[in-house]
């Protein structure tokens, strides 16, 4: 290494440092407030790691499914395979335990229709909703205008209501009414109310081990949720992807025609290992992913509570709170709910009354954004990719041009319309879910991965459209 | 065509440079599959790229378009990378 590296590297790790001790510094001032923020504390640092891990691994799960069709690449796919498999192992410790903070998402065709649109819009975004906030954090404007697009998308969608109310199905309303929600909810003005109300809360969510009448019991947890509906389907996926993408090449490398079952199984192991980086960042995502859950199930048991708004009701927070008096508070890694809440906090404040409706309103509240816990887990996800960036020297500020803003904008729309329909993104929809049993995760994968096909055709065809009018995209 | 110096490997001629700094993913990978399928086997180009993401997987990138990934070199703010056609 240089010198003029190493002192590039001494500069970058004194502001990483410097970065960490400003979230210190911030942690113990929240402490010196009020020590019950401990709970709000737990989403900030697991926010960090997450943070380090996915700027570490480079983990954007965005390209896991659309480097298999855009350059046949199984790296990322490969590094989620991981990440879900470590989840789901230490999610079922977790519910042995009794301290898992899961539930499930509701099945239906809104699962894959929600992932269709949000693995579309992917593609043109460049990173998923994690990925766009790790990627804020090595200092790309372009990612954080996909995550304000996704947010104030979302905001928009769950709150407005129009003309194109009146595209949704009779029967929908018809059911939707039959609940005899709160008036001020006024759950017959807004498709997303009528969605939700009408239709979703009609449709049933369940873990394989609920379904089967095992919940908790050690069989239903380890067998049906863990190695049924996370390990196996991983274990095939893998096998898949090997088959179908790393094999071929494994083959031309190693100079041979056949192979036996045990280089078969180097092979995989080659193909696991092919990024040790992304391999790694799996893993600790995976486990840190898991004990996310166990420490807020603890701290939950340790208040006494069920949802953060309680504590905050305790503590004399009491705006933004939802007619239940709670706020959005699911216990795990989740993205796109918190980022729904910042735009529907500033629309709120800018005088557009975004709680009457079924999601703000009745679910998850609209708090004050230094009271959102999610919110702040979020914001951990982009300060602990600014640290690990900032210490390896990938730290750079960058804008984007107009293409790449547009594509930000439409493309986090996108995102934001599929999460809403879907109920999650890539991480509440499937990550959360499928490593704690839940089926609906691997529906929304599908979807996504169909979106995502669609998506890279879509794409290649604007950059070879492009490229014919202009001399190319990149220079030559 | 243009001669570089690669660490480790001397003196190798360049038949193009794909320039693809500020570029988000998918671009990089799809400008130099695009490439890679227009030059002739055991030609070497380079990649330009400050995107982490997108360095991270050229490895595998260059294993599933039939390339040796001949080295990356960081430089102030990106990175370059060599690939040789197979």
């Amino acid at each position: 290494m240089t010198e003029s590296s190493n002192v590039l590297m001494q500069k970058g790790s004194l502001k990483a440092m410097g970065v960490l001790l400003f979230v210190i510094a911030g942690s113990l001032w929240a402490l010196s407030i009020d020590t019950r923020f401990l709970y709000l504390l737990v989403y900030v640092w697991f926010g960090v790691i997450y943070g380090m891990f996915l700027q570490y691994g480079r983990f954007c799960m965005a390209s896991a499914v659309r480097d298999l069709f855009a350059v046949k690449v199984p790296r990322m796919a490969v590094g989620m395979m991981i990440a879900v498999a470590l989840y789901s192992i230490v999610a079922a410790i977790v519910t042995l335990s009794g301290f898992s903070t899961f539930h499930s998402n509701a099945m239906g065709w809104h699962v894959v229709i929600g992932g269709a649109i949000f693995g579309f819009g992917i593609v043109f975004t460049g990173g998923c909703a994690s990925g766009s906030l790790y990627k804020t954090g090595e200092g790309n404007m372009n990612s954080l205008l996909v995550v304000l697009s996704i947010s104030f998308a979302q905001a928009i969608i769950v709150s407005a209501s129009g003309w194109w109310d009146s595209l949704v199905p009779q029967s929908w309303i018809d059911s939707a009414v039959a609940k005899d929600m709160p008036a001020e909810l006024s759950v017959t003005q807004g498709w997303f109310d009528i969605f939700t109300a009408g239709y979703v809360w009609d449709l049933k969510g369940a873990t394989t081990a609920e379904m089967f009448g095992w919940a908790d019991t050690t069989f239903g947890i380890v067998v049906l949720n863990t190695l049924l509906t996370a390990i196996l389907p991983v274990a095939i996926l893998l096998v898949l992807l090997y088959a179908f993408y790393y094999r071929k090449g494994y083959l031309r490398r190693s100079g041979k025609t056949a192979l036996s079952m045990g280089e078969e199984m180097a092979g995989m192991w080659a193909m696991c290992t092919s990024s040790k980086n992304t391999a790694l960042a799996g893993i600790g995502l995976g486990i840190f992913a898991g004990l996310h859950m166990y420490v807020t199930g603890v701290l939950r048991e340790y208040y006494g509570i069920m949802n953060f708004g309680e504590m905050l009701v305790a503590m004399g927070y009491t705006n933004g709170l939802s007619l239940q008096e709670t706020v959005f508070d699911p216990g795990y890694w989740y993205i796109t709910t918190q980022e729904a809440q910042w735009g529907g906090w500033v629309m709120q404040q800018l005088g557009v009354n975004t709680m009457d409706n079924i999601f703000f309103g009745l679910e998850n509240g609209l708090p004050n954004p230094l009271l959102n816990a999610p919110g702040f887990m979020s914001i951990g996800i982009i300060f602990g990719a600014a640290v690990m960036a900032l210490s390896r020297r990938e730290f750079k500020w960058k804008l984007p041009n107009w293409e790449s803003a547009i594509f930000a904008i439409v493309g986090g729309i996108l995102m934001g319309l599929g999460a809403r329909i879907g109920m999650g993104c890539n991480i509440g929809a499937f990550f959360a879910t499928v490593t704690n049993g839940d089926p609906s995760g691997w529906v929304f994968l599908f979807g996504m991965v169909i979106g995502a096909y669609v998506g890279v055709k879509a794409f290649t065809k604007w950059m070879d459209w492009n490229a014919s009018r202009n001399s190319s995209g990149c220079d030559l | 065509m243009r001669e570089i110096e690669i660490t480790g490997l001397g003196r190798v001629a360049l038949v193009r440079s794909v320039d693809c700094i500020g570029a988000m993913c998918p671009r990089p990978q799809l400008l130099t599959l695009k490439v890679m399928g227009e030059v002739r086997v055991g030609d070497v180009v380079e990649v330009l790229s400050d995107n982490p993401s997108a360095v991270e997987g050229f490895p595998a990138l260059a294993q599933a378009l039939n390339c040796e990934h001949l080295a990356t070199q960081r430089e102030s703010g990106y990175w370059r990378m060599y690939l040789r056609k197979q």
